[in-house]
């Protein structure tokens, strides 16, 4: 039975993979694209790891592909932007993703894994007494990765316009003394 | 968590604490002067509390080795940063941007940095790495009113993310074949093969390529001149020692755990690398303009080098891989801080007409140029030729004969480059316009730098014993 399911859960996982890259509207692909996450989602529910699954979804599915959504909105995508890629890229892109896949099924198709037991692993309870005990310093130090990245995020989107030094108080009297003859002039 | 875990973890404690105070002093008053000294206080007191060498090592639980390879490392990371810092000052002083937040991702990359050094895990090695570069992102595109500053933040941000995947790719695969993380128990498991499966190898691959992009070795060495030009001259300093320092010894440690040499195939790759990043950065620096261009072809040729030793993998040729970079990271901070005290508010110093007659018009500026040029090219009396000197050491005991000749014909090439600035700045002076008055931070620091260039180019035998003290592995 689970087998069955790993089965059609991958199936659609790979065929939304594939809408994603090949469909040419970009809103379908995003569409497809949260078809994939939610499929990857499921896939997690079957290694026994809830609340993974229900972080992926929220994160991914959720947070992530509205911010998709709303980016391919506002630039307002179209076709006749879209024609860049040169016949050698194409080559190129199609020749290493190639050798990437044999490399990979080659490499995945003789492995022997070591398992799990799922059954101690993956549930909130047992994911919060391992990130809490004994991944308690990198737990910690995520929240400085997010702090890194909020202050890089809200440096980088506030605007381009002229900021003035705030204790350059000459300058600024220069500035001001400026625009006003300008508006004289006009 | 013991306390003799926190005690070894307080120099990466303290720089969490300054980051933290920083972010709480911008949000009480922006303030660029005190920012700048809590930055240069948080280094100050991390190095102070660095691990006494004779508790050595210390494992923090399965992530964290503080050994002398690590302690010694997180010194050099944090004097680097210290150096940046100063450099900072002057030239974010100049420029009407908002500083604040400057330097809380300045401490917060350092704390990246230091983190890799001591990794011994997947996890902190990802998290260190991850850290590292979501700062960079923001200070790499810090200057908002210049030009280039997106394209080369975008670039980085982009490129980074896609290498990351790498990585963790890379990773997740090695896990899947050994069912571990930490470096002492794939140890274990690799000691068990003569030759690599598949799976595991296919992981390696991944591996190196996400640490190659950290590293701008040759394949994957596309951004580097592109950031370098983009990014504000003190946070390029930064890019190119600390971020790739920090990255080196995460490999030496790896690769050192794993005993990775021991199989061909990784020789080969790595060997590869090396060549091509020797040769490649080489002849794409002889024809550039632009003075930033060519110190970033001359950091891929330099990472080329330094895998000659990486590729030996015993006890000289970690030493020499140490060595190289205290050479490095002192001659390349060298090189930027002129870079940065010769820019202009509105762009940096980065054409090579800005340097026309530097001899004549600021001669001891020029004078600490000639020596970090030098010192890049490998001349003796500097430290750049004991360093190179120590790898040629290290790849003749271990019969790399062809990439021991390449490294010498290469240095040979790249000394033309490096003296065409050199003839640039001996030109006729021109009437220049008066420049800004320096700042006394900047001048110390480059002081100090060709100070120890020199130093460590004449008499090498105190830094060599400390690094043979320190890092010596069994």
């Amino acid at each position: 039975m689970t087998l069955y399911a790993f089965y059609f859960l991958s199936f659609l996982a790979v065929m939304g993979a594939l809408m994603v890259v090949f469909s040419r509207n970009p809103v379908t692909s995003v569409i497809f694209l949260v078809m994939t996450f939610f499929t990857i989602a499921c896939h997690y529910m079957l290694l026994n790891a809830q609340f993974l699954a229900a972080v992926h979804v929220i994160v991914y599915a959720g947070a992530i592909m509205v911010l998709f959504l709303y980016v391919i909105m506002l630039l307002n995508l179209n076709e006749a932007v879209e024609k860049q890629k040169t016949l050698l890229l194409k080559v190129a892109a199609i020749v290493t993703g190639g050798l990437f896949m044999i490399v990979l099924s080659a490499a995945l198709r003789t492995a022997e894994t070591s398992y799990i037991d799922t059954s101690v692993v993956g549930s909130a309870r047992n994911l919060g007494k391992v990130l809490l005990n004994e991944y308690l310093l990198p737990f910690e130090a995520v929240s400085l990765l997010l702090l890194a990245a909020m202050t890089g995020a809200i440096m980088l989107a506030r605007s381009r316009k002229r900021i003035k030094p705030a204790p350059n108080v000459v300058g600024m009297t220069h500035e001001r003394e400026q625009t006003k003859t300008v508006v004289h002039e006009q | 968590m013991s306390r003799a875990d926190i005690i070894f973890l307080l120099p990466h404690l303290m720089l969490t604490l300054g980051a933290v105070l920083v972010m709480m002093a911008i949000a009480v008053r922006r303030n660029h002067f005190a920012v700048y000294v809590l930055t240069c206080l948080t280094l100050i007191v991390a190095l102070y509390f660095l691990p006494k060498t004779a508790s050595l090592p210390h494992n923090v639980g399965v992530l964290f080795v503080v050994d002398g390879l690590g302690v010694f490392n997180t010194m050099i990371i944090m004097l680097a940063a210290l150096a940046v810092a100063l450099m900072s000052y002057a030239y974010f002083d100049t420029r009407e941007e908002r500083t604040g937040e400057y330097y809380m991702l300045f401490i917060l990359a350092t704390f990246g940095a230091c983190i890799m050094v001591i990794s011994g895990h997947f996890v902190s090695f990802f998290l260190g790495l991850e850290i590292l570069s979501v700062s960079l992102y923001g200070m790499i595109a810090y200057l908002r009113k210049r030009e280039r500053s997106d394209e080369a933040g975008i670039k980085y941000l982009i490129l980074a993310a896609f290498s990351s995947a790498f990585l963790l790719f890379g990773m997740a695969l090695i896990y899947a074949a050994t069912g571990d993380m930490t470096f002492e128990g794939l140890s274990g498991y690799f000691s068990a093969f003569d030759e690599l499966p598949i799976l595991v190898m296919t992981g390696v691959g991944l591996v190196v390529v996400g640490a190659g992009f950290k590293l701008s070795v040759v394949p994957f060495h596309m951004w580097t001149p592109d950031v370098y030009e983009g990014a504000p001259a003190p946070v390029a300093a930064f890019i190119s020692t600390i971020s790739k320092g920090a990255t080196m010894v995460l490999l030496v440690r790896f690769f050192l755990a794993i005993d990775g040499f021991r199989f061909p195939v990784v020789l080969t790759i790595f060997t590869v690398i090396s060549i091509a990043s020797m040769v490649v950065g080489n002849i794409l620096a002889l024809r550039q303009q632009n003075v930033k261009r060519i110190l970033a072809y001359s950091s891929i040729a330099h990472f080329g080098y330094l895998l000659v030793a990486f590729i030996a993998a015993d006890e000289l040729g970690v030493e020499a891989v140490n060595f190289y970079l205290v050479a490095y990271f002192a001659t390349m901070l060298g090189a930027f801080g002129v870079v940065t005290v010769l820019s202009h508010p509105e762009r940096d110093a980065e054409l090579l007409d800005d340097y026309r007659g530097l001899l004549w018009s600021r001669p001891a500026l020029a004078t600490v140029f000639v020596v970090t040029l030098l010192s890049l090219a490998g001349i003796p009396l500097t430290a750049g030729f004991v360093a190179k000197f120590y790898l040629l050491a290290s790849g003749i005991s271990t019969n790399q004969w062809l990439l021991v000749i390449l490294l010498v014909v290469n240095s040979i090439v790249g000394l033309f480059y490096y003296i065409r600035i050199v003839a640039v700045m001996f030109d006729s002076a021109e009437e220049r316009e008066a420049r800004p008055a320096g700042y006394v931070g900047n001048f110390a620091t480059l002081l100090i730098l060709v100070v120890l260039l020199v130093w460590f180019g004449v008499s090498p035998q105190g830094l060599i014993d400390v690094i043979r003290n320190l890092v010596g592995v069994g």
